[in-house]
């Protein structure tokens, strides 16, 4: 019947639609989730798409002039690489301000795509005093406030719902999803709010827990005479390379081959629903000339699995459904201490981070080959030096840190731009395997920062009018054992995307990708471990068109894989997106259509979908099935939003259960429903 | 525009798919029955999308027989009715015989974008005899086709026919009935030299890789070649005559082990 709702639904929206010529109405968030999505596109790791969305919905309210921008705020735009920004800020430098945004394009090393995506962060404006001082009528008049409320629930039952006579494993909780957030903010001056949020499963109300899960609360105050920022409540700390303090959006390797360093963005307040990676307390910047100094202290209780004084490892997920996972929740006190001063000048930078890290108990990994190496005890002192300066075309960046048990990473790197056509990045890194810290977010292979070292090697070229060829080489390799497999390790990844953008309404690249690493030999028998080659090519064909207020999406996505010399086997999927803009009514409406035949988890796919705000996903595909989902966006009136998504995922591998543990689902269907709504006023 | 159109179509040529298409679903007449972009034509329960390029009312018939056994052969009918707002096509589709035997309905709704692209949907049902029971049991599921005119020698068809996976479910047992992605493309060298790929996948069942081209050598008389591989490779012919409102459609593949489909097609259009 639901079904049947949705096939009437789908034939009276295109009945109703009332087609005219309009213009493209590409919005602001689908901007930032087209670049979000070239990050995260070929990751496995959960990244903070909140966070990430959030920082640059907050620049798009307030754009950078571009002719008074500095370097530090140029680098807040994450797709602009070190070298187009000294191109920007060199430009200025030479031929004076930008009178319109259309002379971006006489800038090197920019190209349409990079202009557009720069568009709706940046403005041309005059020269213009900052007013240090904040009038409390301005806040109110000027301030904005931002309700979210959102809702999600799966329509099948799930195991872990279901009656048994063992408690202990049932999920405590009803299956509904539910987070609120408050956010007030006076132009980039003065940000506050909370956040709420419990998870499918978790006790709202009832014997074990009364109340969300999640409670999150902070605030942040920017230039206020010497004081630069100020952060109270939760927050986040990044400096340098990250090796010491990073920010929890690692630059990795993507399709911004270039995009490899960090740019340390400092304090900031912390208001996702993630519950992990960030600090709770307070900091402060305070600027003395060309110095920054940085001060914070943070005192926050984390899950861990306590025995006899000990906690083996820190618990992340954020998830208390059941009466095991709500008996880990916030039983290690964490503290931390930090400090950084940076020292900037002309094209200089020069900074230096130091954290202490304290539990009131021992952390203390179960013995394991893998894990031999990693910290154990109750304190951690943590120092790195990081640098940033350009030198020529070259620009030069890189951070080296230092445990108090004297275990070392550093991460070194050039770029350099010959032509304003090509553009190289050159990274080498190095983390010893002692070195294991809790907050670092650096670029690697592997998402924890330790045991790993290697050489990576990142080009960008315009050879032609439209066309963009990207490729990078990187060579790493794990000298000692790590999580999965069970002897050191060595590995290589290539990839190169070709980017042609034909018309202003019609793009389309072609991606290759090849991964080279090893592998445990699952069931071999040996008293010794084995490491296996595992070989992995993958080819992605990407179409986007667009006519009016339609916009059409195709992709066709391929890999071969083989493993220990066995037999090769192949993953294929394709998908056809349409979003729909009504003029006449404020609804914007996405469908997508998506078959996966991936039926060794080695072949799977990871493939971006449009989401409710705030949301972002890449659900991974294995086995042989089909999903589709419709996302509707309606604006009530100026202040009230809503959002809504019904997705749902169909296998047709002749599965009787879907997914496993207390996550089981009886038959081969999952769906999902979920409701946004954002009140502005 | 003619790099955009190499670099497509080398890509497509170089994806290998092939697939399986459940008899209840009656050929076009596209050569190797790679419609899914077909600009110029529609037949039952092709890419619904494609029933907006459809100017005039027409109506259609269309006997496909496979292998020369009269038992796997399927019968079925098509209508279309232009509207400013909205063109409708009807299809019936009959395959089997008397004690087993399978008949497909559909209604579709198509639109043309002022020729830069269509979108369809049609909602089907399928309902099909079981001796056993002595019933008829049947289901209902939709068809949604998109056909986007890149540039105007070369057209982007897709559909997906049964994307819910809808199954006929029965006391006994469950019929699984095909749930098809399709995606191919169209490209005219010229108006009277037409190029289709087209790449198909039944969810549970091999992809369908098929490449056809159509010339017009008289004005009344087309000619079509192609093949389309599954398992095998199976060539196919045809021909295309029209005269006056009428239109006849004549094609045959010749699968490897199975032997002879024969397909035959006699369209009217009420010209305006």
């Amino acid at each position: 019947m639901k079904r049947f709702t949705l096939y009437i639904f789908c034939l009276v929206v295109l009945l109703l639609t009332d087609l005219k010529a309009q213009e493209k109405t590409n919005t602001i968030e689908q901007f930032i989730a087209d670049i979000f999505e070239q990050y995260a596109a070929e990751t496995d790791e959960s990244l903070d798409f909140e966070s990430f969305y959030e920082e640059l919905m907050e620049l798009s309210y307030n754009p950078l002039n571009l002719n008074k921008a500095t370097k530090e705020e140029l680098d807040k735009l994450p797709f602009l690489t070190d070298i187009q920004v000294e191109n920007i800020l060199f430009y200025i430098y030479r031929f004076g301000n930008f009178q319109t945004v259309y002379e971006l394009q006489l800038v090197d090393g920019l190209d349409m795509t990079d202009i557009r995506r720069m568009l709706p962060f940046i403005y041309v404006g005059d020269s213009e005093v900052k007013s240090q001082k904040i009038y409390g009528k301005e806040i109110f008049k000027y301030g904005k406030n931002q309700i979210l409320f959102r809702v999600d629930r799966g329509l099948e039952t799930k195991a872990g719902y279901l009656k048994t006579d063992d408690n202990s494993t049932q999920y405590l909780g009803s299956a509904l999803y539910n987070s609120l957030k408050y956010q007030f903010r006076f132009k980039e001056r003065i940000k506050f709010g909370f956040t709420m949020e419990k998870d499918a499963g978790e006790q709202f109300s009832g014997s074990s827990h009364t109340g969300y899960d999640f409670y999150s609360f902070h605030a942040q105050l920017n230039d206020i005479g010497k004081v630069k920022t100020i952060v109270a409540g939760d927050f986040r700390a990044n400096y340098g390379q990250g090796l010491v303090l990073g920010s929890g959006f690692g630059m990795g390797k993507s399709s911004y081959v270039l995009k490899v360093n960090s740019h340390g963005t400092g304090l900031k307040k912390y208001s996702s629903t993630s519950e992990s990676n960030f600090f709770r307390g307070a900091g402060a910047t305070m600027r003395f000339g060309k110095f920054d100094f940085s001060v914070f202290y943070s005192n926050k209780n984390i899950d861990g699995d306590t025995l006899n004084g000990n906690f083996a490892s820190i618990y992340k997920t954020g998830l208390h459904r059941t009466i095991a996972e709500f008996k880990k929740k916030n039983t290690v006190n964490e503290q931390v201490e930090g400090f950084n001063t940076t020292f900037t000048h002309a094209n200089l930078q020069l900074g230096f981070t130091i954290v202490h890290t304290a539990f009131n108990h021992n952390l203390e990994p179960e013995p394991a080959t893998y894990n031999h190496f990693y910290f154990k005890g109750d304190e951690q002192t943590t120092g790195g030096l990081s640098y940033r300066f350009r030198l020529s075309k070259f620009n030069f960046f890189g951070e080296t840190a230092l445990t108090n048990h004297y275990a070392s990473a550093t991460v070194n790197g050039i770029t350099f731009s010959p032509l304003s056509q090509v553009s190289f990045v050159v990274l080498n890194r190095y983390f010893s395997p002692e070195y294991d810290t809790f907050y670092a977010t650096a670029f690697s292979e592997s998402s924890r920062i330790n045991n790993e070292n290697g050489f990576y090697l990142g080009m960008e070229m315009h050879p032609f009018k439209k066309w963009k060829i990207a490729a990078y080489a990187d060579s790493y390799r794990f000298p000692w054992p790590k999580f999965g497999v069970d002897a050191p390790s060595v590995g290589r990844d290539y990839l190169m995307q070709i980017d042609y953008a034909a018309r202003r309404d019609l793009t389309m690249f072609w991606r290759f990708k090849y991964e080279e690493k090893q592998d445990n030999e699952s069931d071999s028998g040996q008293t010794m471990p084995l490491v296996v080659p595992l070989h992995k090519g993958s080819i992605r064909y990407q179409l986007n068109y667009s006519f009016g207020n339609f916009s059409f999406k195709n992709i066709i996505d391929g890999n071969l894989v083989q493993k220990n010399h066995s037999a090769m086997k192949y993953g294929l999927c394709a998908l056809q997106d349409v979003s729909y803009s009504f003029t006449s009514i404020p609804l914007k409406i996405d469908f997508r259509y998506l078959f996966f035949d991936a039926v060794d988890y080695d072949n799977r796919f990871y493939v971006y979908e449009k989401d409710i705000l705030y949301a972002f996903s890449i659900p991974m595909y294995y086995g042989k099935g089909s999903r589709y989902y419709i996302n509707m966006k309606y604006d009530l009136n100026d202040r009230i939003s809503m959002w809504l998504k019904l997705a749902q995922t169909v296998y047709a591998d002749d599965r009787e259960t879907v997914s496993s543990g207390n996550e089981e689902i009886q038959g081969n269907r999952r769906s999902d429903v979920r409701v946004m709504l954002r009140c502005q006023f | 525009m003619k790099r955009l159109i190499l670099v497509f179509f080398l890509f497509l040529g170089c994806t290998v798919i092939s697939a399986q298409i459940s008899p209840v679903v009656p050929s076009t007449g596209a050569i190797a029955n790679a419609s899914v972009a077909d600009s110029k034509g529609w037949s039952a329960f092709g890419n619904p999308a494609n029933i907006g390029y459809v100017a005039d009312m027409t109506f259609g018939f269309q006997y496909e027989n496979r292998y020369l056994l009269a038992e796997l052969s399927t019968k079925s009918l098509n209508f279309v009715l232009p509207s400013d707002l909205v063109n409708t096509g009807l299809s019936v589709s009959y395959s089997g015989y008397s004690l087993y035997n399978e008949i497909l309905l559909g209604i579709g709704f198509s639109r043309n974008f002022s020729n830069k692209f269509s979108m369809g949907v049609q909602l089907n049902y399928l309902t099909a005899y079981f001796a056993s029971a002595d019933k008829y049991f049947g289901s209902f599921f939709p068809q949604i086709g998109l056909n986007v005119s890149l540039t105007p020698a070369l057209h982007l068809g897709f559909s997906t026919f049964n994307p819910f996976q809808s199954n006929i479910k029965t006391s006994y047992t469950v019929k699984k009935l095909p749930s098809i992605f399709s995606l191919g493309c169209e490209y005219f060298l010229s108006p009277e030299l037409a190029f289709r790929v087209q790449a198909d996948k039944e969810i549970s069942s091999n992809y369908r890789l098929a490449m056809g081209a159509e010339y017009s050598i008289l004005d009344f008389l087309t000619v079509k070649a192609g093949a389309y591989h599954t398992d095998y490779l199976v060539p196919c012919i045809g021909f295309k005559s029209d005269f006056g409102s009428f239109t006849f459609h004549l094609n045959g593949e010749l699968h490897p082990i199975l032997g002879l489909v024969s397909i035959a097609s006699v369209q009217y259009s009420f010209k305006k």
